[in-house]
């Protein structure tokens, strides 16, 4: 129901905004070795059961603006087969700034739950 | 239906028009890196398959070009690149505006640029014509090719390289990956699209002008700011070393004591001076450097 298609999809659109940075910084805080984009896509793909939250293509541009901000940084390796991979990897900054915002979406989480608990009665 | 990589990225770049140059070209080379992997990967496990057959789903997942295009759109709206972060113009006294240039981290940036592009000019510009008649002499020879070959190749690193100084320094968005021929190119194609391409020449052109230009602005400014940190210094100078304002073999030059202070301020007006044209050039070169330096 709602307002259709288009609706869920701005809504779901406007979500990812927000918590795709978070993801792709938790996965890179527990990723044992620098990751390269096409990595990043399979394991988010691999361990969020094949949940179609985002498409691979809008990460990039998120991975970007995160080096850009400091919280992750990257270098280009030569690859034989193809064009250069550049691999990502979470910065001190990032760590830290992943606290917080682990905290921040602890709170939001909760304060969400509060108002669609109500939907369970 | 996009049956390749190489019309995928078509379609990207079309819809990405009107956008920043550089960020055109950051997302063609993330859809090609992306894709190409993806598309070499199914083919490892499903050998009888063709890249025509693979792409369908693999774009389902990273998005058509539209959807992507739209991403970066929507990302690189919200962010600015390097130094070009600190702009807050508006509502500040003239006062603090001239004299701020000199805790503004992008006049600095600038700055360093143009102390640094008097190395960095002299050796694009050495390596531009040892490269250049190396490649010639060399097309005697059966070595010429491969010899012009690596040439053209690395005015396409060393345009990578300088756009990322360009960036870090005068903050303007510049491309922050190489955008590489397609896999499918044999090397005579390689050879050929590097010879072609207008890319590669505009760049060779940058590396030579760079050698004059960067000379210029290193001696403009070494000139500059060794007057205004003499003056900057001149109390110092003169009350503990003895030493006149100008000091030349027939002639000398000194103030009254009541001066020092003026000249020292007058070296902090030039320093600030120095700092606002290098803006302006630094701001003048960007542009400059991005016309030429950016492929597409």
């Amino acid at each position: 129901m709602g307002y259709g298609i288009d609706a869920n999809k701005k809504f779901q659109k406007e979500l990812n905004s927000g918590t795709a940075a978070l993801v792709l910084l938790s996965l890179l805080a527990r990723a044992e070795e620098p990751m390269y984009g096409y990595q990043i896509a399979k394991r988010l793909e691999s361990e969020s059961g094949k949940l179609p939250m985002m498409k691979q293509g809008a990460l990039y541009p998120v991975l970007r603006s995160m080096e850009n901000s400091g919280l992750l940084a990257s270098h280009v390796d030569p690859s034989i087969s193809g064009p250069p991979r550049r691999y990502y990897h979470i910065t001190a900054a990032g760590r830290d700034t992943l606290k917080s915002w682990k905290a921040i979406w602890d709170r939001t989480k909760t304060f969400v739950q509060v108002f669609l608990g109500g939907d369970h009665d | 239906m996009i049956e390749s990589i190489s019309k995928y990225l078509q379609q990207l770049e079309s819809e990405l028009k009107g956008c920043d140059r550089a960020l055109i070209q950051d997302a063609l080379s993330d859809a090609e890196e992306h894709l190409q992997t993806a598309v070499d990967k199914d083919l490892e496990t499903a050998p009888g398959l063709s890249e025509s057959e693979a792409l369908p789903p693999l774009i389902e997942r990273y998005g058509s070009p539209e959807e992507t295009a739209s991403a970066y759109r929507e990302i690189e709206s919200r962010i600015s690149p390097g130094l070009a972060s600190v702009r807050r113009q508006a509502e500040i006294s003239p006062w603090r505006r001239f004299f701020g240039v000199l805790g503004e981290p992008r006049a600095w940036g600038a700055f360093f640029y143009m102390l640094l592009s008097g190395l960095t000019g002299m050796a694009y510009g050495l390596w531009a014509g040892f490269g250049f008649a190396l490649s010639l002499i060399s097309l005697i020879f059966i070595i010429g090719l491969p010899v012009s070959g690596l040439f053209l190749f690395s005015l396409r690193g060393v345009a990578l390289i300088e756009g990322r100084v360009v960036e870090a320094l005068l903050g303007v968005r510049m491309p922050r990956k190489p955008l590489f021929a397609h896999k499918g190119l044999t090397w005579k194609g390689k050879f050929k699209a590097l010879v072609t391409e207008s890319h590669t020449w505009k760049s060779f052109g940058y590396m030579v002008l760079q050698f004059p230009l960067g000379v210029v602005y290193f001696l403009l400014l070494l000139m500059l700011s060794s007057i205004a940190l003499k003056c900057i210094l001149f109390p110092f100078l003169k009350w503990f070393l003895h030493r006149p304002l100008l000091d030349l073999p027939h002639f000398a030059l000194d103030v009254p004591w009541w001066g020092v202070p003026l000249i020292s301020i007058g070296g902090i007006v030039l320093l600030s001076l120095i700092l606002h044209m290098a803006k302006g050039i630094g701001s003048l070169h960007g542009r400059y450097a991005k016309s030429v330096l950016v492929r597409k």
